[in-house]
């Protein structure tokens, strides 16, 4: 069974459509990298996972498990638990997700419980320096912050952790060490990873397998090398082929044409046929079914027609 | 260093404040239709007799030099003599003090357990499209009325039916304590609507805002309870404009709540000004307003202290650190 199953989940906020169907699974120790351009609805569907999305957001139908049990539909004591007991959240911006009134160490004894040692857990997230359980967190540079987040959320040791683009607000030296240090605590605790990033690349590098979004669905599935290298969806193939790193050096980069769609209700085929090159007529009419394509699970009426 | 600045400049801007606020109100009392001789003589007093007595109060010299007389005598710690009790300014603001002080203890204590709770409560629970219309309704009655409109109806009500509160018959506080909370509770009451109003309204934006910040929601992640998080991350974040609001209402109910205290006939400092104001007791009118603007400025430093003690990021000596 896996740690977290998203089946066919729909979410609305106030009229946009987030989430239009999505699934996901994520097994027992996977690192997965879910991707997508901004709008594709990564957040949405990692703040789904434990049930933190905002107050205008609505489950239009679809169910989301984790470790077996239906989040959306436990009472708000069940859920607690569950996050207490499963779940870890690693956010985008650094300094906000930590409480600006309170020292870092007052913050991590919170979570450890009052005699806890709280310089072990910073020292697990490699910041040794004994001034940093003293300082504020606005005395503190974004990745040291971050840090404090990743020990704080993997403090209790969750079975997975939903790390919503921990690194887009530091700058790209910062990014390694603390993508370093999510991956090997991770490692270390056994923890399930759902990475959500842009940075395909580093995907590629340090995830088992790999989820593509687009318009509210996960449009494609499967091993990291395998999604990423040898595409079977179409769109995949363009985010591939527009990632700076995998042009040859030289060549031009090619951006994806077109715009990613806002919808407001069910698409009524593929959301990418607007943009895709390949579109046939029922593109546009019917919406696609899963299908494999070598170690792939692919939404695409064209699957395995794509030539990367 | 840091702080030896920050408490000179303060101590720099207060005394230039106070100074302006002397300037304006000496000139204020003055500028008043009647004078003082007027006043007292009425109006059929002769002009001998109005020169007189205003040779006798130093009236009669420029403005200037009484003003610059006046400071002198109030840089020594000396108001002046009261030209209708001949009693000292300051020794009579003082006994009036502790009647005025009890009325915002009282009036800040009902806004602060009732209005902090209820603007926390009501946040937490607000629900989009739901029950926020009724709670704007009720807090803006409660801001717009107008003092004098409710504490007449209080003060109509009460002397007109026995309802076992008295009204406008004081008494000190050391005579009969029981019976002396009977006389302020009304006042203060009265004082308390548009105080718990504004203090709920404040709170429940304060904690709403704290609300969508990132932390909550990390908070929330960690499968902290709503309670919990209330209490370790929201109410310290969402203090700051709260505190500064409190501060700014009991600064102003310490100046004389002056028509609530007049309207109740309460012995206070706002009686005191108010009686002042229509009598051209000049030393009176200048000693209380003056009162009022140095609690303002002590109030304002103390806020400023306690909004840096609650959030690190505004302490005093915090700087400019982004």
């Amino acid at each position: 069974m896996s740690l977290l199953s998203v089946r066919n989940l729909v979410i609305d906020y106030a009229g946009t459509r987030a989430l239009d169907g999505a699934d996901l699974e994520v097994a027992h120790g996977e690192k997965v990298g879910l991707v997508g351009e901004s709008g594709s609805g990564k957040s949405t569907l990692g703040s789904a996972v434990g049930r933190l999305l905002p107050r205008p957001a609505r489950r239009g139908g679809g169910e989301v498990l984790v470790a077996g049990e239906p989040v959306f539909d436990l009472p708000p004591a069940g859920v607690r638990r569950l996050r207490r007991r499963h779940l870890g959240f690693v956010f985008q911006d650094p300094i906000g997700s930590l409480d600006p009134t309170m020292r870092v160490g007052a913050q991590l004894r919170l979570v450890l419980g009052r005699g806890a040692d709280v310089n072990v857990h910073l020292e697990r997230v490699r910041l040794d320096d004994p001034r940093v359980a003293r300082a504020y967190p606005h005395q503190l540079s974004g990745g040291m912050a971050q840090r404090v987040a990743v020990a704080m959320a993997m403090a209790t040791s969750p079975e997975l952790l939903v790390a919503d683009e921990p690194t887009a607000a530091l700058d790209s030296q910062v990014r390694e060490e603390v993508l370093n240090v999510v991956f090997a605590l991770a490692a270390d605790a056994g923890t399930s990873l759902l990475w959500l990033s842009h940075d395909l690349p580093a995907v590629a590098r340090r995830c088992d397998r790999v989820a593509v979004m687009y318009g509210g669905r996960v449009v494609e599935h499967g091993p990291a090398r395998e999604v990423l290298g040898k595409p079977a969806h179409p769109y995949t193939a363009a985010l591939a082929g527009s990632a700076p790193a995998a042009a040859a050096h030289g060549a031009r980069l090619e951006p994806v044409p077109g715009r990613p769609p806002v919808l407001t209700g069910p698409s009524p085929g593929c959301a990418f046929a607007p943009r895709c090159a390949l579109a046939a007529d029922r593109c546009h009419h019917e919406r696609p079914d899963p299908v494999r394509v070598r170690d792939q699970e692919v939404l695409c009426h064209r699957a395995g027609e794509v030539t990367a | 260093m840091r702080l030896l600045m920050w408490w000179s400049g303060r101590a720099l801007s207060s005394a230039a404040t106070l100074l302006g606020v002397s300037v304006l109100i000496f000139a204020a009392v003055r500028l008043m239709p009647g004078g003082f001789a007027e006043t007292v003589l009425g109006p059929f007093a002769t002009a001998e007799q109005k020169a007189e007595l205003a040779t006798r109060y130093g009236l009669d010299q420029p403005v200037f030099m009484q003003y610059g007389h006046w400071l002198g005598t109030v840089a020594g710690g000396d108001f002046g003599i009261s030209m209708i009790s001949r009693q000292p300014v300051g020794a009579e603001l003082l006994a009036r003090l502790p009647v005025t002080a009890e009325l915002s203890l009282l009036a800040v204590a009902v806004s602060v357990l009732a209005g902090v709770p209820l603007g926390v409560l009501t946040a937490v629970r607000a629900r989009p499209g739901g029950g926020g219309a009724a709670g704007r309704l009720l807090s803006g009655l409660g801001v717009s009325v107008p003092e004098f409109v409710l504490g007449s109806l209080v003060v109509f009500v009460f002397s007109r039916y026995a309802l076992g509160l008295e009204v406008g018959a004081w008494v000190p506080l050391t005579q009969d304590p029981a019976r002396n909370l009977a006389t302020m509770v009304l006042p203060a009451a009265v004082l308390s609507v548009f105080a718990v109003s504004v203090t709920a309204r404040t709170t429940r934006d304060a904690v709403m805002g704290v609300l969508v910040e990132p932390y909550v929601t990390a908070a929330v992640g960690r499968g902290e309870s709503p309670w919990f998080i209330v209490r370790h991350h929201i109410l310290r974040n969402a203090a700051a404009p709260v505190v500064t609001l409190l501060g700014t209402i009991t600064a102003y109910l310490l100046g004389g709540a002056l028509i609530v205290e007049h309207v109740f006939n309460l012995p206070g400092v706002g009686s005191y000004i108010v009686q002042a104001v229509g009598r051209r007791d000049y030393a009176v009118v200048q000693a209380g307003v003056l009162l009022a603007a140095g609690v303002f400025i002590v109030m304002n430093v103390v806020i400023d202290l306690l909004v840096g003690v609650l959030d690190p990021r505004l302490g005093v000596t915090a700087g400019r650190r982004s």
